[in-house]
């Protein structure tokens, strides 16, 4: 379990991120994990100086467009771009944009981090 | 200049180093080396090959080989934690460099007894 | 305006043992824009760890970074305990302290090397090896292993220190210290060295904290943080302060690693003689339960942070690893412009990357 876990919907997220930002919280990172039919999105903040995590989660059909936010916080690229690559969330208005080849080469596996079939059935069956 | 006492002290010194593979250092004892069989003890119960992370041991169950290939060995002593027959053990000696991908092949003779655990 | 050129620093460089490429815009011998390039190392790691069984990622995990090897595999311990939770008990936990302390001492001893590398300083740079060598052997005698040291498991420890191994790592430590402050005291005191980091790549505090900087970088740049200040692991009970300059510049984060240095075996020596007697492991109950957990562990580069999403089977159904460099590579985009060409190299490595683990 995470504490100061707060689901939010992507329309919330560029306003939830500024406030992080005028709260001069430091971003720690982001992770991203697929559903089945979903990408769930996962940013940490810390509140610095100190060790206090909190975090920001929504989640958004593989399909759907989320705003970048790397006009705030500038270090959010290469999690960004990451997750572009490998699990195919679509980040609009990157401030750099590796153009999908941050990580992978030309002839790298498509998406390769999503879920396979098998893994999806498995969770299915043994989780939650 | 307060680099002296140092430049001095080496200008005086031994080399720090050694003229590997002609002069080796004695291993230490607990290090990690290679993997070693004893053959007399396994049981065939598959222990072992189920719990490498590195997927290093087969088992042919049927001609009763304990088949080991070293390349993908990371020598991370698991296999000789598991064991319950106490077969395998890790001896301290680095293995040398090898040009090819050779699979060392061991023959269990240890039989499993009756109603024996294999295992997990 | 003079033309601008673009020159490709990397991937393959004298000073970076790891392979990232920064394109640089160059006016004359000014850089006035940068674009890094990574990717070169990436192996897919995280995935593997969602296809692997979970006692078997530690080792996966462990090869994440070769100079932080220990701590990269206590943390992944330290995060699917979490997830139960499961407690350690005190000998392990003070174990895992003295290694990751250990881990500290020689990758500090090797950056301090590759920076005096950097300038050409090469007689410093063997010293500085030399020295680490025997943090090695020492790793080597406690753990079985020199680099990879595989010593933690889902519950705790698998080694012992005994008695002798123990009075051994005091008098190899103390020695270490005493070599090591010969050869700091010309680091910081020499006048090339000064010339060469002053000044150099400044970042503000606040710059630091929107950059979302970690570990010695960020403490370099005056902001008291710290993971170890969590108190996990034994550290809650060691007298630890985190050490802090407020420079911003390459210097100061030379003058937190030195500092550094000398705490890790301060903390070392204060671990051993705080041993308490008693179990090494814990045995964990059946597989992760279905829960979410996060880890955040002091490396010598900065905090990694480990996330990890179980689902009630033998596998994990996600974990994530930010390692420290993935934080500190987009500060090179703020630092590198307005610099001169030859600056790159020594504030490139003032961050110390570590690129293969950044990748995974
Ligand atoms: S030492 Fe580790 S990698 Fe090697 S065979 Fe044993 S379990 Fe497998
Ligand atoms: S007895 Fe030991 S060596 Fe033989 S298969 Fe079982 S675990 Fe492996």
């Amino acid at each position: 379990m995470i504490d100061k876990l707060k689901e939010i919907s992507k329309d919330q997220l560029l306003a939830e991120v500024k406030k992080y930002a005028d709260a001069k919280a430091r971003f720690v990172t982001g992770s991203a994990n697929d559903l089945g039919d979903k990408l769930e999105i996962t940013y940490f903040f810390n509140a610095s100086p100190g060790m206090d995590l909190s975090a920001l989660r929504f989640s958004v059909g593989k399909d759907e467009e989320v705003p970048s936010m790397t006009g705030i916080y500038l270090t959010a690229v290469l999690i960004e771009n990451e997750m572009k690559e490998l699990f195919g969330l679509k980040v609009k208005d990157l401030a750099i944009d590796f153009g999908g080849h941050m990580m992978l080469a030309q002839d790298s596996p498509v998406l390769p981090m999503l879920k396979t079939e098998e893994q999806l059935a498995a969770g299915k069956k043994g989780g939650n | 200049m307060i680099m002296l006492p140092t430049v001095v002290r080496n200008l005086f010194g031994g080399p720090a180093t050694r003229m590997y593979p002609v002069t080796t250092r004695e291993p230490f004892a607990r290090a990690r080396g290679h993997v070693e069989f004893n053959e007399d003890l396994c049981n065939q119960c598959g222990t072992c090959a189920r719990r490498c992370p590195a997927i290093a041991i087969d088992l042919d169950k049927d001609k009763k080989e304990w088949i080991l290939h070293p390349d993908r060995c990371i020598i991370c002593e698991v296999c000789a934690e598991v064991c319950p027959k106490d077969a395998i053990t890790i001896a301290p000696q680095w293995r040398a460099p090898f040009y090819k991908r050779e699979a060392i092949i061991y023959h269990s003779k240890a039989v499993k007894e009756k109603g024996e655990k294999t295992g997990e | 305006m003079a033309p601008r050129t673009i020159t490709p620093f990397g991937p393959q460089h004298p000073v970076l043992p790891e392979p990232i490429q920064l394109k640089l815009e160059l006016e004359d011998e000014r850089v006035v824009g940068v674009v890094p390039a990574i990717g070169y190392g990436h192996r897919g790691i995280e995935k593997a760890c969602e296809l692997n069984e979970y006692p078997k990622n530690i080792y996966l995990c462990e090869r994440i970074c070769g100079i932080c090897s220990a701590i990269h595999g206590m943390t992944y311990c330290d995060v699917v305990e979490k997830l139960w939770p499961l407690e350690i008990p005190p000998r392990a936990s003070y174990l895992r302290t003295i290694w990751a302390e250990m881990a500290r001492t020689h990758s500090h001893l090797l950056w301090l090397g590759l920076l005096a590398d950097a300038f050409g300083f090469e007689s410093m740079f063997m010293q500085y090896w030399r020295i680490r060598e025997k943090v090695l052997d020492i790793l080597e005698i406690t753990t079985g292993h020199r680099v990879t040291q595989s010593v933690s498991i889902v519950g705790g420890v698998r080694r012992d220190i005994d008695d002798d191994q123990k009075k051994h790592c005091i008098e190899v430590l103390k020695d270490v210290r005493k070599e090591a402050e010969a050869l700091n005291n010309v680091l910081v005191n020499d006048y090339t060295v000064k010339a060469r980091t002053v000044g150099k790549g400044v970042l503000s505090y606040d710059q630091a904290i929107a950059l979302g900087l970690c570990g010695p970088h960020l403490r370099a740049s005056g902001v008291k943080e710290d993971c170890r200040t969590q108190g996990y692991w034994a550290y809650g009970d060691l007298s630890y302060e985190p050490i802090v300059a407020t420079g911003g510049d390459s210097f100061s984060r030379a003058a937190v690693r030195v500092g550094e240095l000398y705490q890790a075996i301060d903390l070392q020596l204060e671990a051993f003689g705080k041993l308490p007697e008693g179990e090494l492991a814990a045995k964990p109950k059946g597989n992760p339960p279905a829960n979410e957990a996060v880890s955040r562990v002091e490396q010598p580069r900065g905090e990694v942070f480990y996330y990890a999403k179980g689902n009630g089977t033998r596998n994990l159904e996600r974990l994530r690893v930010r390692t420290p460099t993935y934080a500190n590579i987009p500060s090179l985009l703020v630092m590198l412009p307005g610099c001169e060409l030859a600056d790159v190299p020594i504030i490139v490595l003032s961050i110390d990357p570590c690129i293969s683990c950044t990748e995974r």
